[in-house]
This record gives C-alpha cells, sequence and structure tokens, in this order.
C-alpha cells in the first residue's frame, strides 16, 4: 500500500474517465457508420429508381410511338416526345449516380447506343407512317424492327437492377452488423464499467474510512478523558498512516504533559503545606526574636558598662607597658655586654686550636726522626751481623772483634727497643693532640652556639622592647575604642527599638502570607483532581 | 699471702726443674746465622756466609724459574737471588719484608737468599742440632740439618750451593 489516498482517489476517477471516452468515441465511431452505411442503402434505391425511369420512359416513348402508328393522330405522339427528350438527362443522372462503379458504368456505356439506335428506328418507322401509311409501318414493326433492341436495353437494364439489389443486400446486411456492435458495445459495456466503478469505490471508501473511524473513536476515547488507548500502527506510509503516526504522538505527549504536570501539582502540594509549615515555624520564630531583642537590649546596656571598666584597665596597663619597655632596655644592655665576652672567648679558643695544630704537626716531624733512628739502628744491626761474619772469618783473632760485633749489635737492638718506646709516647701524644683538637672544635662550637642564643636573647628583648611600645600604644587606642563602644552601645539600643518594630511587620505579613498559601494548597488540590480525571 | 706463697714456691719448682748446662766440648760448637722468613726461624752456618745487607735494588731476569727473584749488585758484584719459600714450595704465610739478602758462597757457587729479618749469630753445639721430624714436609731433606731445641731450622748451607737444581742453563727457544 504505497500509494497515497490522493493518488487512489485519482485514479479512480481517471479509469471512470477513461472509460466514459471509451463508449463515447464507440458510439461516435459506430453512429458515423451506421450513418454512411444508410447513406449507401438510399443510394442504391436512388440508382434503381432511376433504371426503373429510363426503362419506364423508354417504354412512354414505344407506347406513343405504338398509338400513333396504330391511329394516325398525331397527339398519340406527346407521350413519345416526352418519353424522348426526357431519357437522356435520366440517362445522364444515372452515369452520375453509378460512376464510382465501374460494371455498372461499362452496362450504361453499352445501354447508351442501343437506345440511340432504338429511337432511331422508332422515329424511321414515325415517318414510314407519316408517309407511307400505316401498313408499311406495321410491315416495319413486324420485321422487327427495333425489337431486339428493346429486348437487349430491357436485358442490360434487368442486370443493373439486379446488381444494384445485391449491392443494397449486401449494404443492408454491413448496416445490419454495426447496429449489432453497438448494440452489445452499449449491452455489455455500461454494466461491466458499473461493476468495476463500484468496486473501486467501495475500496477507495474502505480503506479510508476504515481507519478514521479507528482514529475517531480513539479522539472519542481522549475526550472522555481516556488516554490509555493507542491506535494500532498499520504499517501504512499514506495520509492515514501519517495521521495515525502524529495521533499516536500527540497521545504520548498528552500522557506526558499530563504527568508532568501531575508532577508539577504535587510539587506545588507539597512545597505549599511545607511552605505553611515554614511559615507557621517564621511566626515562631518571629516571637522569640521578639524576646531575644528585649534580652539583647538589656546585654547592651552590660556591655556599655563593662566597657567603661575596660577602658579603666586599659589606662593601666598602658602604665605597665611602659615600665616594661624601661626594664627590657636594661635586660639588652647586658646582653650585648655578654656577647663581647663570648667573641673574647672565640678568640682565645682559635688561638688554642691553632696551637695544638702546630703540635700535632710537630709530633709528625718527630715520627719521621724515629723512622730514620730506626733504620740507622737496622743497618747497624746488620753492620754488627755482618762484622761477627768477618771476625769468625777471621778465626781466633777476631774472637775479641765477634764480642764488639755482638755490642755493637746490643747496642743496634737497645737503640731500636728506645725508638720504639719513642713511638709509642709519640703515639700517646699524637692521639692527646687529637683529642684536645677535637675539644677545641667542641669548644668552638659552643661558644658559636652561646654567641647564637645570646644574639637570640638580645633579639627577644627587642622585640619585648617594640611589644611593649606596641602595647602603650595599643593601650591608648583602647582607650579610644571604648569611648567609640559606648557611644556605639546607645545607637544599638536605637537599632534594636527598630527591629522590634520590623518584627511586629513581619509578623502581620506572615498572617497575609499563610492565607495566601492556603488559597494556593486549595488551588493546587484542584489542579490535581483535574488532572486524575485523565485515565494513563 | 697464700697466694704470694704459693707463686714463689712455684718459681723455685720452675728452677729447679731446669737441667744443669754441663761443660762442654767447645769444638762442637757451631756458628750459625738466625734469619726469619716467612714467620719461621731459620739457620744457616756462618761459614758459608759472605756477609748481609739489605735489598736495595734488584733486576728481574726473563726466562729463570720462578724462584730466582732477579739479580742485585753487590758491592759492583752481580749476584742472582733465591726465594727458598718458592724454592722449597712453602705455603706463603703471611706479609714478610724480604728485605734482607744473605750471600752464600763457597769455591764454586755464589749467590743470595731472601730474609725477612736478620736477628743475629749464634753459637750452637753440633749435638744440639736433633734430626729433621717427620712433620716437616715440603723440603726436601736434604737441604735440611736438623731442628734446634727452639724450633729453628738448621739449613745445609753445601747442599744449597752444590745443588744442579739451582744452575739454570736453558736457552730460549726462537
Amino acid at each position: 500500500m504505497k500509494l497515497t489516498i490522493g493518488t487512489k482517489i485519482y485514479a479512480g476517477y481517471f479509469l471512470a474517465i477513461v472509460i466514459i471516452i471509451f463508449f463515447g468515441v464507440t458510439a461516435y465511431l459506430n453512429t458515423g457508420k451506421l450513418l454512411s452505411d444508410s447513406k449507401w442503402v438510399t443510394h442504391s434505391n436512388e440508382v434503381k429508381n432511376n433504371i426503373t425511369s429510363v426503362l419506364s420512359a423508354m417504354q412512354d416513348a414505344e407506347t406513343g410511338q405504338r398509338g400513333y402508328i396504330i391511329t394516325g393522330n398525331e397527339s398519340y405522339l406527346a407521350p413519345y416526345f416526352q418519353g424522348r427528350d426526357s431519357i437522356y438527362p435520366k440517362l445522364k443522372e444515372l452515369k452520375g449516380l453509378i460512376i464510382d462503379n465501374e460494371n455498372q458504368t461499362h452496362r450504361a456505356d453499352l445501354v447508351k447506343p442501343l437506345i440511340e439506335k432504338k429511337l432511331a428506328k422508332m422515329e424511321e418507322i414515325i415517318q414510314i407512317r407519316r408517309s407511307k401509311g400505316f401498313a408499311s409501318a406495321e410491315a416495319g414493326i413486324v420485321a422487327g424492327m427495333g425489337k431486339q433492341t428493346m429486348d437487349s436495353i430491357r436485358a442490360i437494364l434487368a442486370e443493373m437492377t439486379n446488381d444494384e439489389n445485391r449491392l443494397l443486400i449486401e449494404r443492408r446486411s454491413i448496416m445490419e452488423v454495426t447496429y449489432q456492435k453497438t448494440n452489445s458495445a452499449v449491452l455489455w459495456g455500461i454494466p461491466i464499467s458499473v461493476i468495476i466503478l463500484a468496486l473501486i469505490g467501495f475500496s477507495i471508501t474502505r480503506n479510508v474510512a476504515k481507519p478514521l473511524r479507528q482514529v475517531t473513536r480513539t479522539a472519542e476515547s481522549i475526550a472522555n478523558g481516556d488516554l490509555s488507548g493507542n491506535i494500532a500502527s498499520s504499517g501504512r506510509n499514506d495520509e492515514i498512516g501519517a495521521l495515525m503516526q502524529s495521533f499516536n504522538k500527540m497521545i504520548i505527549m498528552l500522557r506526558e504533559q499530563n504527568q508532568e504536570i501531575l508532577k508539577g501539582v504535587n510539587i506545588i502540594a507539597s512545597t505549599s503545606s511545607q511552605i505553611l509549615t515554614s511559615t507557621a515555624q517564621i511566626a515562631t520564630g518571629s516571637a522569640e526574636t521578639a524576646a531575644a531583642i528585649s534580652q539583647t537590649t538589656t546585654t547592651v546596656e552590660e556591655v556599655r558598662q563593662a566597657s567603661q571598666l575596660s577602658s579603666q584597665k586599659a589606662k593601666n596597663l598602658s602604665d605597665s607597658a611602659n615600665m616594661v619597655a624601661r626594664v627590657s632596655l636594661d635586660g639588652q644592655n647586658a646582653v650585648d655586654e655578654t656577647v663581647a665576652g663570648i667573641n673574647n672567648i672565640s678568640k682565645q679558643m682559635d688561638e688554642i686550636a691553632q696551637t695544638v695544630i702546630l703540635l700535632s704537626e710537630q709530633s709528625q716531624s718527630i715520627g719521621g726522626i724515629i723512622a730514620s733512628v730506626t733504620n740507622l739502628a737496622d743497618q747497624s744491626n746488620l753492620l754488627a751481623v755482618n762484622a761477627a761474619i768477618e771476625a769468625a772469618k777471621a778465626g781466633e783473632q777476631g774472637k775479641g772483634f765477634a764480642v764488639v760485633a755482638q755490642e755493637i749489635r746490643n747496642l743496634a737492638e737497645q737503640s731500636k727497643q728506645a725508638t720504639m718506646q719513642v713511638r709509642k709516647i709519640l703515639n700517646d701524644v699524637q692521639k692527646a693532640t687529637n683529642a684536645a683538637v677535637l675539644a677545641t672544635e667542641q669548644g668552638n662550637r659552643a661558644v658559636e652556639a652561646g654567641v647564637k642564643k645570646s644574639a637570640q636573647a638580645g633579639e627577644a628583648i627587642r622585640t619585648l622592647t617594640e611589644s611593649s611600645r606596641e602595647a602603650v600604644q595599643i593601650a591608648t587606642q583602647i582607650v579610644a575604642s571604648s569611648q567609640q563602644q559606648l557611644i556605639g552601645m546607645d545607637q544599638i539600643g536605637m537599632a534594636m527599638q527598630n527591629i522590634n518594630q520590623a518584627g511586629m511587620e513581619t509578623s502581620i505579613s506572615m498572617t497575609q502570607a499563610e492565607e495566601a498559601l492556603t488559597n494556593l494548597h486549595e488551588l493546587g488540590q484542584k489542579l490535581k483532581e483535574l488532572v486524575e480525571q485523565f485515565k494513563m | 699471702m697464700k697466694k704470694e706463697i704459693h707463686s714463689l714456691l712455684k718459681m723455685r719448682a720452675v728452677a729447679m726443674a731446669f737441667e744443669p748446662e754441663q761443660k762442654r766440648d767447645t769444638s762442637t760448637i757451631t756458628e750459625i746465622i738466625e734469619f726469619a722468613l716467612a714467620a719461621e726461624s731459620y739457620g744457616i752456618e756462618s761459614a758459608f756466609v759472605r756477609e748481609v745487607c739489605t735489598l736495595k735494588d734488584f733486576t728481574p731476569l726473563p726466562g729463570v724459574p720462578s724462584f730466582i727473584l732477579g739479580i742485585v749488585n753487590v758491592h759492583g758484584q752481580i749476584l742472582p737471588v733465591l726465594n727458598l719459600n718458592i724454592f722449597f714450595n712453602l705455603p706463603d704465610r703471611g706479609l714478610g719484608e724480604l728485605n734482607k739478602v744473605i750471600i752464600l758462597c763457597d769455591d764454586q757457587m755464589e749467590f743470595g737468599i731472601l730474609a725477612d729479618e736478620v736477628n743475629g749469630t749464634k753459637a750452637i753445639y753440633r749435638e744440639e742440632i736433633l734430626p729433621v721430624p717427620l712433620t716437616i714436609t715440603g723440603i726436601g731433606e736434604k737441604y735440611l740439618k736438623g731442628v734446634t731445641k727452639d724450633h729453628m731450622i738448621i739449613l745445609s748451607a753445601e747442599s744449597l750451593l752444590s745443588d744442579k737444581n739451582i744452575v739454570v742453563n736453558e736457552e730460549v727457544n726462537q
């Protein structure tokens, strides 16, 4: 069903128009044919009449001739003349009628000389009668003058008549057929087209009306407040389909809106009740505020008295701060002296450190001397050994030398021992020196810390002085500000009265607001009832 | 008091335990040079010692066994120096100074041996030299004369000087 309703209706009307045109054209054509067929029938009848009139003219002439011959009365010649004079025009007329038919024209051409011949014979016999009398004329007629000619004329004309008759029959049957055709076309065509058009009309109506009824029913149920129904989708793409879809969308939208309204109404209802509660609370609150204001007024009076007291105290504070400033100046001087003393100690510590370092260096050079003495003792020992060897080689004479060598060796050994002792002592000295260096460093550190600490103390005392100066200033400021405070307290008392009045006004406004809210609440309830009429 | 008496008694007992030295024949006295090497104490007869000196400079020699440290210049004379530790295949025991050279000599041979310390000369009786105990291994028996009571190893200078193993006769193959 891809076609739109408009297209369907157009198609139906178009079909009806086509059928009407078909029938009109058929009737027109058939009528024309009938007319032409009947013309041809009339034409054949005319031809037949003409042939008959030609023959009758011939017979009139013959009759007249015979009458004259028999009577000799000239008056009998009148039909003869009439027939003789009328035969050629009639023959000419006949030829004009049959000019379309070759056979008939040919026959007419054949009959014309025969007629001339016959007329000439008849004239000759009339002349014979007039001049020679009846007898000779009768002889001429008996001799058969003109009889054969007349017979052949008759025969030819009879042929022509037959031919025309045959044509007439043919044309009549053609006309009959055409008539039958027209008749049947009318008889069958009208009912068939009526049926087709009726079917098309019915189907279009059905196609349009049924869904429209459905839509109408749904619309009626919406009007009655039922939003639960949906139109079943028919899957149509035409106007009806679009109408149904739009209708469904409309229903969904109405439903959503209804729900939104319901929600809104509910919110309004709850909000208005909340506001009602709040208003009641505010009313209570303003009563409390009134009570609080009277308390505050009392408190302000108390604060006023307190600030007078504080002003007095601030003056006392100022005096004592001045004293503190003086004392702290003394303290600062003492600290400065301390710093100078510590700095002296520090210098002396530096000197001690220098001395100790010198001592350390000297003990190192003593170490160097000990090493060389040890080396000497070693070499002496070797020398003693070598001397002993030499003494041994010398044998008995060398014995005394061996003793000397042994003594040298003992001396070397002793000097080695002595250097070892010196080394040991020197080690102790070096250890002590190191300890002294360490102690000096620690002393230096302690002195530095002392300098730092005394600087901090000086700083602290300076800060203290500053602070006491500031305290004096602040105390003065406190005196001034407590005066201002007193004035401010008076102003607060006045303001409190204003607040009290404003609280009264607020209370009145609250009552009015409460009334308005009650109205709003009722309105919300009504709105809710209205919305709830709709079935979802 | 008790302790003092006790220690006094003990000292006397120790003194009395010593064997009194007997007078001996002085002809069996031998003069030895006592030296230390790798925490052991050695002795060698002074008759075969030419002199003792410190090792100041030496020149290593290529193409010789590892027990030959190198050559030194002693009073203008070029002498080879041996490391007995390596020669005797002894384990390396600690760090020694190895800065003394004892120069041995006899009629045929002359070389130096390294020592950590030269302690001096000592005269001992030949009878005091005990045979080599079995526990001493590594040192070839032929290089040892014996051991004294105070664990000094007496080396045999004659066998060291006459040993063919020390003689290096090697050609460097091209």
